[in-house]
């Protein structure tokens, strides 16, 4: 029997229930009436448009935007150029705000002053 | 956009060409889908009037998603099936509530794979299946239709059914054999007898 199982799989692939034209005409008058309630409320989107975002959008977007990002990426770059520069008047700059005193540390300490010292 | 130019196109950028308010989109995707969800209702649920309402419904929720459609998650055809599984689903559960409430009142529905006679032409016999196809757990006919009558693979209804492909695999070999033990009563009349 389970030959002739396949026998009859295959002659009821061939006789299945075919949609009347009423059902199309409902189905089409539902795709009009959804079509224009969603025209209402949403904007159009190309299909151009329907594309991948990039992992600098992306980053772009955590940061709430490129504008966001440039300020944020700006503000790292000055902060570690002063710190290696350490200007001169950064230490009376300091004062000024913290009404105390700020000794300039030398991180990184001249190869012949070590030498000096041995 | 020409019409035969969306011909070419897949259902998925169908769905968003209806949802950028393309009217022949919705046309062709309607063409495309509602025979095979018709059909795969037709045999869940043996009943025109319903297996209709079933696939207008199924397509009403395609339109009212299709805004929302993310593009590369499942193919339209799989969701479209997924969606009748589960309004096929709601509606036999309410046939049987409404069977067990009727207790004896109604007789029960008349075994077709039982009352048929010696000769069958074809639609006999396709409705001799149809009727032992009714008599499946409903898991089991789901995986038997989807597999050897609307011609899916495995990986496909597993992820319409949404459980595992060796699960697809045991359901519709168990679902085989229950329709060969159904019909084995009835070679005769299915014209069988002697064919080996």
């Amino acid at each position: 029997m389970m030959d002739n199982l396949d026998d009859l799989f295959a002659s009821a692939q061939a006789v299945r229930m075919q949609p009347s034209d009423g059902l199309m005409a409902r189905v089409l008058a539902d795709a009009v009436a959804e079509q224009a309630v969603s025209r209402q409320v949403r904007p159009v989107v190309a299909v151009a448009q329907v594309r991948r975002v990039g992992w600098l959008a992306s980053l772009a977007a955590l940061f709430g935007g490129a504008g966001s990002l440039v300020g944020v990426g700006s503000a790292a770059v000055a902060g570690l150029f002063l710190g290696f520069v350490q200007p001169d008047g950064l230490g009376s700059v300091a004062d000024l705000w913290a009404q105390a005193s700020v000794d300039q540390v030398e991180m990184i300490p001249q190869l012949d002053a070590l030498l000096a010292e041995e | 956009m020409p019409r035969d130019t969306l011909a070419d196109l897949a259902d998925e950028a169908l769905v968003v060409l209806y949802a950028n308010g393309d009217p022949d989109a919705a046309r062709l995707l309607s063409k495309r889908l509602v025979p095979k969800v018709l059909g795969f209702a037709g045999r869940m649920l043996s009943d025109r009037t319903e297996a209709e309402d079933v696939a207008q419904e199924a397509m009403l929720r395609l339109w009212k998603v299709a805004p929302d459609w993310r593009q590369g998650e499942a193919k339209v055809s799989t969701w479209a099936y997924r969606v009748v599984v589960n309004l096929c689903t709601d509606r036999l559960r309410a046939r049987r509530r409404r069977r067990a409430e009727a207790l004896d009142d109604v007789a029960e529905p008349a075994d077709g794979a039982a009352g048929v006679v010696a000769g069958m032409i074809e639609a006999d016999r396709i409705a001799a299946l149809d009727a032992a196809l009714a008599l499946l757990p409903e898991r089991q006919r789901e995986a038997v239709v989807l597999r050897h009558i609307e011609g899916l693979s495995n990986p496909e209804i597993a992820e319409i059914l949404q459980i595992g492909v060796e699960a697809v695999e045991s359901l519709t070999a168990r679902g085989k054999r229950a329709l060969a033990a159904i019909l084995s009563g009835q070679r005769v009349e299915l014209g069988y007898e002697g064919a080996e």
